[in-house]
């Protein structure tokens, strides 16, 4: 293939792709009816997203509350985990290990009954940790699997010496280890972010009281008016609200998460 | 090993917790009945919690704030989403955690009071002076084995919507919309007519249940006929007059009078057609007057059946009532009996241009300012209205995909001879 | 270096027992420790409710009115006579199928296309990557507005989009490959720059064209890299949900209407049997415990 018909066809697939997010960024600025945004070009919509119920500040506030958590126990747990499963023999592991795995074999529609009982009796309910938990719990497949596959790739050598030369297993991890498997760590804090900042269901059935709502639902509430009728102006709004951290973040990050994939033992 | 020894005792306790949680209803025995305090019931700065689904928003917070502005009790609103409301509820119902008053789509409520997620207000109800004043359908459809459960909370009634500027251009009277069904469909074929490319004479949700459980029913019970009979148990929408409107709307899609959009409209859109102005005449919720009315001369009028009558409409809309699970029933009941009272119907629901829900207060202050407005409220009350009753209404009509929305998808656009085999799906849904 | 922190009475011990410790008992303790934190999470918030679900499927269970007794088997069979079950497990077969070829087949060849580093490649990736950042449930709304004929931009097509059946699986698969293709392109391109230079050299001069390479070469290096896409990508489409329920709520006429939201609609629309449900669900795991376990053999045995 010479170069030219190339680019172009490759750079129109970068532009199919970058198609839809482009449309609802100028959607959502641009006059359609049964919007706030009827005449001209402006940012009504973004104002019914500003000023829905609570205010978007506390939904962001939460939402960024959520994420945040979620990022911090999925660090914690799937760190531990994947050096447990990559670097030690223990009775159990390969259950754990498959059990964990099975987390995504599970409709979580299904789940959320059970974890609503289950986060009451916990006194869990209705609270922004409990919610946090319920998303690392569904984040933990990949992570934990992520991290595996990471310490894994780290050379053999590098962990041996560290235990050789009278370091704690622990102490190995911290100073050694954690260094060697920071791309993996950012993979798995970004999606976890991204999972965090975007569910829906979860805090639906989780959370009742209006001032801890997460962004998502503040959008999908806002989403049906009278009779069933879609607010589209308020959804593009929504959703570019929603994207642009997530994107930012995303761009941000790349050459890490990229690389934490590179580094895994997922070769060949 | 301590470790799994650990976790297999908080599996066996969480185990245990879990199941016992499950087990009980929610603890109805602890609160005080909600009649004991009186007709008003207890004002003494409670924190009460109510839910509501999003489409009621405007409504419910217009209420909630001006309760607060005047009582000590305050009340702290959540919205859900419409779509998850049941999943949100449901949730709430097993584990004993519904917020003292919540809402409920009046269809809905017959399910929810067999549950017994409601406390019991016969004797409140009882108390009030106006109590044969409040609209009935809503009453009837909260009421289980004899006793009250639900009042109503916002209503939201169907009624024929016209475009006077199209009906003047199609030489129709613009002051007199249809009075029968043959005059309904009479009306959107001459807008049908003009022949404008961008115009058409009518518009229906054609794939949507929600939307024709609405507007059909009305033309069904304004010919004098049911829809449903042993309490919802068996379906009679394949009598005489069902037929007829089926009738009426597959001749208006045969002649091209049905805006494009209509088969697939799933009922997200199924209002914006006439509020573009591109709709001659079509069953509409009354909601939405004032709405409509910015960019449309709309004319209003009662949903009419196969002979001139009063007409009828839908009365839809939410029924309140308070928790199974509610400590504060007194304090609730409160919030209710304001609710129903002159203040609320009045001083909130009509200044907002809602309907009142009350008989004795059609004529009130607001109302007289908009002759249409009376016309909604008094086809609230008229004889030939309902509120549909049936334990399994949602699986039957309102729900993606259910045997009503087959059943009217093949009147219209199918082969209609399936008729009395729809039927029967729906009956036995029905009658589960 | 010297100290250790798992105990100062091992700190004193001689440097020999240490070892001889560590390799006995000590990382079976230690691995166990470490595992903890996972061990309790899914224990308590994955075990616990999953045997919840199970029970609730061997129970007359309502969501209002809760557990009314053990029933079994009778919640499995109502759950297989429902109307909407065959067609449903149909239609997400269908649908499983379709995305996972579209969606592989797509991201091998934007794998292969940006795999060389270059600045154009790095912005191509960026480009398929960055729809991967949004969430499915945002995924969706965007694509509903895209869709809707009050608000899309493609009305000139004249395509009506989520009105036919054919229509509506179409326009949720090009959401989904949308949303993902990036994401699979990822992994595979981990695959790819693991093959050594060596091999493609040594195939070249053993004169492969172009496709014989491909086919002999990068095709089966690649496997497992693959064969963990397609156990993410089949097991991610049988459980599809958010986008039908998003998008098309099933319609038009049942015709998109996926196992998991039949599990929906039992639990709470209409039905709101949690019994039923439950059982559906324990239905659907056992099928992805059965594909992924013949998928995970293909993949451990061409590791080992």
């Amino acid at each position: 293939m010479s170069r030219t018909p190339r680019y172009v066809l490759t750079g129109g697939l970068a532009v199919l792709f970058l198609a839809p997010l482009l449309w609802a960024a100028i959607a959502s600025v641009s006059p359609q009816p049964g919007t706030r945004q009827i005449d001209g070009w402006g940012l009504g919509n973004y104002q019914t997203l500003a000023n829905y119920q609570a205010g978007i500040g506390q939904y962001l506030l939460n939402s960024t509350l959520v994420a945040g958590m979620t990022v911090l126990f999925t660090l914690f747990v799937s760190l531990l985990g994947g050096y447990a499963f990559a670097m030690f023999r223990f009775p159990g592991r390969n259950v754990l290990f498959l059990l964990t795995l099975a987390i995504l074999m599970v409709p979580y529609a299904t789940l959320l009954i059970p974890l609503y009982v289950l986060l009451n009796d916990l006194g869990l309910q209705n609270s922004l940790v409990g919610l946090s938990l319920v998303l690392t719990m569904f984040q933990l497949p990949f992570a934990v699997f992520m991290m595996r596959i990471s310490f894994e790739a780290v050379p053999k050598e590098l962990g041996e010496s560290a235990l050789v030369d009278g370091c704690g297993s622990l102490r190995a991890l911290l100073h050694i280890l954690v260094p060697a498997v920071r791309p993996g760590l950012i993979t798995v804090g970004l999606f976890a972010f991204l999972a965090a900042w975007n569910d829906f269901i979860t805090p639906l059935v989780l959370i009742s009281d209006s001032g801890k709502l997460p962004l998502p639902l503040a959008v999908a509430n806002m989403r049906q008016q009278v009779m069933g009728i879609v607010d589209y102006g308020a959804t593009e709004a929504g959703v570019v609200a929603l994207a642009l951290p997530c994107i930012v973040l995303f761009l941000a990050l790349q050459r890490h998460y990229v690389r934490g994939f590179m580094s895994g033992a997922l070769k060949g | 090993m301590r470790h799994n020894r650990l976790s297999r005792a908080i599996l066996a306790g969480l185990l245990m917790t879990t199941m016992a949680a499950c087990g009980d209803g929610g603890a109805q025995g602890t609160a005080a009945p909600p009649a004991g305090a009186g007709v008003e019931g207890v004002d003494d700065g409670s924190k009460l919690t109510l839910w509501t689904r999003a489409p009621l928003e405007s409504q419910a917070k217009a209420l909630v704030e001006a309760y607060n502005a005047t009582h000590k009790n305050q009340v702290e609103l959540t919205i859900v989403p419409n779509d998850d409301y049941v999943a949100k509820v449901g949730a709430a119902a097993g584990s004993g955690d519904l917020p003292d008053l919540f809402a409920a789509d009046i269809v809905y409520v017959p399910n929810w009071t067999k549950s017994g997620l409601f406390h019991d207000l016969t004797e409140s109800i009882g108390q009030l002076s106006y109590a044969d004043e409040i609209n009935q359908g809503h009453v009837r459809a909260g009421t289980y084995e004899g006793r009250k459960y639900v009042l109503p909370f916002v209503l939201d009634l169907s009624v024929i919507f016209w475009n006077k500027a199209l009906y003047r251009e199609a030489g129709l009277d613009p002051e007199k919309g249809p009075a029968t069904l043959d005059e309904f469909k009479e009306h959107a074929l001459a807008v049908q007519k003009l022949g404008r490319t961008d115009v058409h004479g009518t518009y229906f949700g054609g794939n949507c249940g929600g939307c024709n459980v609405f507007t059909w029913f009305p033309m069904i019970w304004a010919s004098g006929a049911e829809v449903m009979a042993d309490d919802g148990g068996k379906s009679l929408l394949d009598g005489a007059a069902a037929q007829k409107v089926y009738r009426t709307w597959r001749d208006l899609r045969a002649a091209g009078a049905i805006a494009p959009g209509a088969k697939d409209e799933t009922g997200a859109t199924w209002v914006a057609a006439f509020q573009e102005g591109k709709v001659g005449v079509m069953p509409y919720p009354a909601t939405l007057l004032q709405t409509a009315a910015k960019t449309v001369d709309v004319g209003v009028t009662a949903i009419p059946g196969a002979s001139a009558g009063t007409g009828s409409t839908f009365v839809g809309g939410d029924g309140i009532g308070i928790s199974k699970d509610s400590e504060l029933t007194q304090q609730a009941w409160n919030f209710l009996s304001w609710l129903t009272s002159e203040a609320a119907q009045v001083e909130v629901l009509a200044k907002n241009d809602s309907s009142v829900a009350r008989t004795d207060l059609v004529d009130n202050r607001y109302a007289v300012e908009d002759p249409r407005v009376v016309t909604i409220n008094k086809t609230a009350a008229a004889p030939q209205s309902r509120t549909p009753v049936a334990v399994n209404f949602q699986q039957a009509f309102n729900a993606p995909g259910s045997p009503w929305v087959t059943l009217l998808r093949n009147q219209v656009y199918g082969d209609a001879s399936s008729l009395a085999t729809d039927n029967e799906a729906l009956t036995s849904v029905l009658a589960q | 270096m010297t100290t250790s922190l798992t105990g100062t009475e091992e700190r004193r011990a001689p440097a020999v027992h240490r070892e001889v410790v560590r390799k006995r008992r000590g990382p079976r303790l230690t691995g166990w420790a470490y595992a903890a934190p996972t061990a309790l999470f899914v224990l308590i918030f994955f075990v616990v409710p999953t045997v919840l679900v199970a029970r609730m499927s061997v129970s007359d269970w309502n969501l209002f009115a809760g557990d009314r007794g053990y029933n079994a088997p009778e919640n499995f069979t109502a759950a297989v006579q429902n109307r909407l079950f065959w067609p449903a497990v149909g239609f997400t077969v269908k649908y499983t199928l379709v995305t996972t070829v579209i969606l592989l087949v797509l991201a091998l060849g934007l794998a292969l296309l940006v795999q060389e580093s270059s600045r154009w490649s790095g912005f191509l990736r960026t480009a398929f990557l960055v729809p991967s950042a949004l969430g499915l449930a945002s995924a969706s709304l965007l694509f509903y507005a895209l869709y809707s004929p009050q608000s899309s931009p493609l009305g000139f097509l004249g395509i009506s989009f989520l009105g036919t059946p054919a229509g509506a699986l179409w326009s949720t698969v090009v959401l989904i490959v949308w949303r993902f293709a990036g994401f699979y392109m990822l992994l595979l391109l981990v695959g790819l720059q693991g093959i050594s230079g060596d091999v493609y050299e040594a195939a070249r001069l053993d004169g492969a064209t172009r496709w014989q390479t491909f086919r002999y070469v990068t095709l089966p290096l690649l496997r497992s890299s693959l064969a963990l896409c397609t156990i993410l990508c089949v097991t991610g489409s049988m459980l599809a949900f958010d986008q039908f329920y998003l998008l098309t709520k099933g319609g038009p006429d049942n015709s998109t209407i996926t196992i998991v939201q039949l599990v929906y609609n039992l639990a709470f629309q209409g039905a709101n049997d949690l019994g039923r449900a439950a059982a559906l669900s324990i239905l659907i795991l056992g099928a992805l415990l059965v594909v992924n376990l013949v998928q995970f053999r293909g993949l451990r045995g061409r590791e080992n």
